[in-house]
């Protein structure tokens, strides 16, 4: 029997009280497995559910108080040109291509559905160029919904960086923008919208920039390369649901699919030799999910991250990559036979208090018994310690471990939600998880739209949240940011921390520093935790900085910074 | 008033001394002085008063990203957390026979690992790779290695923070189920 201290017993008390509160002020129960895939008002359709569990008490009926949207909706999908699969575009310095953003039809999971598509591929186009170029492209926008292309973690010239109303108005229907991307950084980036990316980045809209180096032995040796896009989406018996027309659905949690994607397949399969060793390029485009990505029993090295290369190559187990992160494995296939590549977690069932195993496939690796050559054994067994990245961070050392110049502190608000969500979470503050790894409460995500929760970043010295604080720095300053993920919100969540324009270094976690450094653009605040960042402001411009989860952008956390030529 | 004003002083001083001191002191060190949010990841650790010296003794066990881990979160191949533990007792009497040990075991029991002996700080340090776990310290005859489970009486316990997600069957509002459909007895 645990002793239990009285501040536990009184809070457990009052989490009784609330729930019983919340059971008064709403009925019976209802069996949750009666409810997915039903049509409701509003064109809303009942968010699926593990049939296990329990709706609360008043949310039985209830819709999102946004409007419900479906591209083409009404429409037959067959008139819509069906979608292929991403094609490379090699691209040199001054190339120009032409980008339509347009509606395509999909086949997924046995439902014809209507997406969006840049170029009617999924992912779009993948773009190879070489470090400096400068690539010219064309946006032709034919969707219903104002769009414009971000070019995640390219640090280019501000009016290209594809913010509507910071950097550049929004491409109405049948408008077109011309970006100018200049490309100094090698490593994997991607592209996608910055307007509504909770809709339209979900519906296909994105696609990998992969910057090659002029340095031959940028990498190890490797047999191939290969591109591995993870995303989810959420379906149900009738194909995709709907989305917020006006505001996003899901702003607690971000909306997480329960149908996962690699390259928008939900059947990727590869093909190796015996021990042949692949490089893999990570992205994950998912709103909200962070994978846990694991190779079966092959052998995983890992190398550089979303701006270049780590200082040293390390062993893992799995790849923890969050939204709009990027990561680069070397990975040696030994045994012949089936490998899965997959999402492996612990999963929350909230109503039975329990994490559980959770196993989703997102790619099968057939590994023949033929040997692969020539034989790099060798190479992939050390682990390379790059000398020239330790001479590029010199500079930056004497800034790794000073204090802070500004603090964020990451929580939310919320208005308006149903009164059973509120009592039910406000009663749910004993734990939240330091990652989300599941939607282990669908309908309440789902019930929360971005015009009832506000994610807010809040400025610790003046007060000043989102797009209220107003900073402004010098090109060459180095600025040391700590971003606090507020466990004692209303809801608690992990947030991916995106900066545009810039590159930053995580000097430090929780206060413990990291040994190993690489160049970012992105990386995940878990709850409760204190993430150090040294952002090197290389970059003059309007910039942002925002929580990448979609529907926490679009529910208000971000702001907009400015970098002034010296 | 300018008495008000020094002795205000002083007790600023006083405490932005040591303060300044402890940002170099590494989790489960004497004069710690963990990050804002840590407590997020700490184990109150509570004693069973089963040993003289123990009645007012107190103690934690601190949770933190291992060092080796280049993300931000350490996450084992089954998703798992994998945290490195530091584990702290104050106010206490260290005993005149036996060895401290500290442990962590799952909530079932049915999983335990040593992560070893107190020191003379009454420190100990390691890991632990489950969601939710105790941390036990326990009195043993002499510090053994090999030994795979305690026999001495526990002297402190913890539950990591996950523990309080406990289950809604038959709690509350939700006490209508059938507890036996959801694997408890009813």
């Amino acid at each position: 029997m645990m002793h239990t201290p009285p501040t536990l017993i009184t809070r457990v008390t009052g989490y009784c009280l609330t729930v019983v509160a919340a059971a008064a002020l709403a009925g019976p129960l209802t069996a949750q497995s009666e409810m997915p895939g039903m049509d409701m008002s509003g064109g809303w359709r009942m968010v699926p559910m593990d049939p296990n569990m329990i709706m609360l008490p008043g949310l039985a009926g209830a819709v999102p108080i946004v409007g419900a949207f479906l591209p083409g909706e009404g429409i037959n999908p067959a008139n819509f040109p069906e979608a292929e699969p991403s094609q490379v575009v090699e691209m040199v310095d001054g190339d120009t291509l032409d980008i339509e953003v347009s509606i395509v039809r999909r086949s997924l999971n046995g439902h014809e559905i209507v997406m969006f598509g840049y170029n009617r591929q999924y992912p779009g186009p993948l773009i190879r160029a070489p470090k400096d170029a400068t690539l010219i492209v064309r946006v032709r926008n034919e969707i219903e919904l104002p769009t414009t292309i971000h070019w995640h973690g390219v640090r280019l010239a501000n009016e290209f960086d594809g913010v509507p109303g910071v950097t550049q108005e929004a491409i109405q229907r049948g408008e077109s923008f011309l970006y100018e991307v200049h490309v100094p950084d090698a490593g994997m980036f991607w592209y996608h919208p910055h307007a509504r990316e909770d809709v339209q980045q979900d519906l296909g809209l994105f696609g990998n920039l992969l910057v090659t180096s002029p340095n031959p032995n940028y990498y190890g040796p490797v047999h191939r390369e290969e591109i591995l896009v993870l995303d989810d989406i959420l379906m149900d018996e009738q194909g995709a649901l709907p989305w917020g027309e006006s505001a996003p659905t899901h702003a607690l949690m971000g909306r997480f699919g329960n149908v996962m994607m690699v390259n928008g397949e939900t059947d990727h399969q590869l093909s190796a030799k015996k021990g042949e060793v692949v490089r893999f390029f990570l992205t994950n485009v998912a709103n909200s999910r962070t994978f846990n990505v694991t190779f079966g029993g092959a052998q995983v090295k890992l190398i550089a991250s979303d701006v270049g290369r780590f200082e040293r190559e390390v062993w893992v187990e799995s790849v923890v990559i969050a939204p709009a992160e990027r990561y680069v494995v070397d990975v040696r296939f030994e045994e012949p036979g089936t490998t899965l590549i997959a999402n492996s977690i612990q999963a929350i069932n909230h109503f039975r208090g329990e994490f559980y195993p959770h196993v989703d496939t997102l790619s099968i690796v057939t590994v023949s018994t033929e040997t692969a050559a020539p034989g790099i054994s060798d190479s992939f067994d050390s682990l390379r310690v790059h000398d020239e990245i330790a001479v590029e961070l010199e500079p930056y050392r004497p800034h790794l471990n000073r204090e802070p110049d500004y603090e964020l502190e990451a929580t939310l608000r919320v208005q308006d939600l149903p009164p059973a969500i509120v009592l039910s979470m406000e009663a749910d503050t004993l734990f939240f998880p330091p990652m989300e790894w599941n939607d282990a409460m669908p309908v309440m995500n789902w019930l929360s739209t971005g015009d009832q929760v506000t994610w807010i970043l809040k400025d610790r010295d003046t007060g000043a949240e989102n797009a209220d604080i107003d900073w402004n720095f010098k090109v060459g300053d180095l600025v040391k940011m700590r971003i606090f993920n507020s466990p004692d919100s209303f809801h608690p969540m992990n947030h991916p921390i995106h900066i545009h324009g810039q590159r930053f270094l995580v000097t430090a976690m929780d206060g413990a520093e990291n040994q190993n450094l690489a160049w970012k653009d992105t990386a995940i605040v878990p709850v409760g935790s204190s993430m150090d960042l040294l952002v090197e402001m290389s970059n003059p411009g309007e910039w942002m900085l925002h929580c990448h989860i979609a529907e926490h952008l679009s529910a208000g956390m971000m702001f907009s910074f400015t970098v002034q030529e010296q | 008033m300018l008495y008000r004003q020094r002795f205000g002083l002083a007790v600023l001083i006083s405490f932005a001394l040591p303060l300044a001191n402890m940002s170099s002191v590494g989790a489960g060190e004497p004069g710690y002085c963990p990050l804002e949010g840590a407590e997020y990841y700490s184990v109150e650790l509570v004693t069973t008063k089963n040993i003289p010296g123990t009645g007012l003794a107190t103690g934690r066990a601190d949770l933190s990203n291992p060092a080796s881990s280049p993300f931000s979160v350490g996450i084992s191949q089954d998703g798992s957390y994998e945290y490195s533990v530091h584990v702290s007792l104050e106010r206490m009497k260290i005993p005149t026979a036996g060895r401290l040990v500290a442990w962590v075991t799952t909530r079932e029991l049915d999983q335990i690992e040593r992560l070893g002996p107190l020191d003379e700080k009454l420190r100990a340090s390691g890991k632990v790779g489950w969601n939710k776990f105790l941390v036990v310290i326990t009195l043993e005859a002499d510090n053994d290695p090999e030994q795979s489970m305690w026999v001495g009486p526990i002297v402190f316990r913890g539950v990591s923070r996950s523990g309080m997600m406990h289950t809604m069957v038959g709690h509350g509002a939700l006490q209508q189920e059938n507890c036996a459909a959801y694997g408890y007895a009813s």
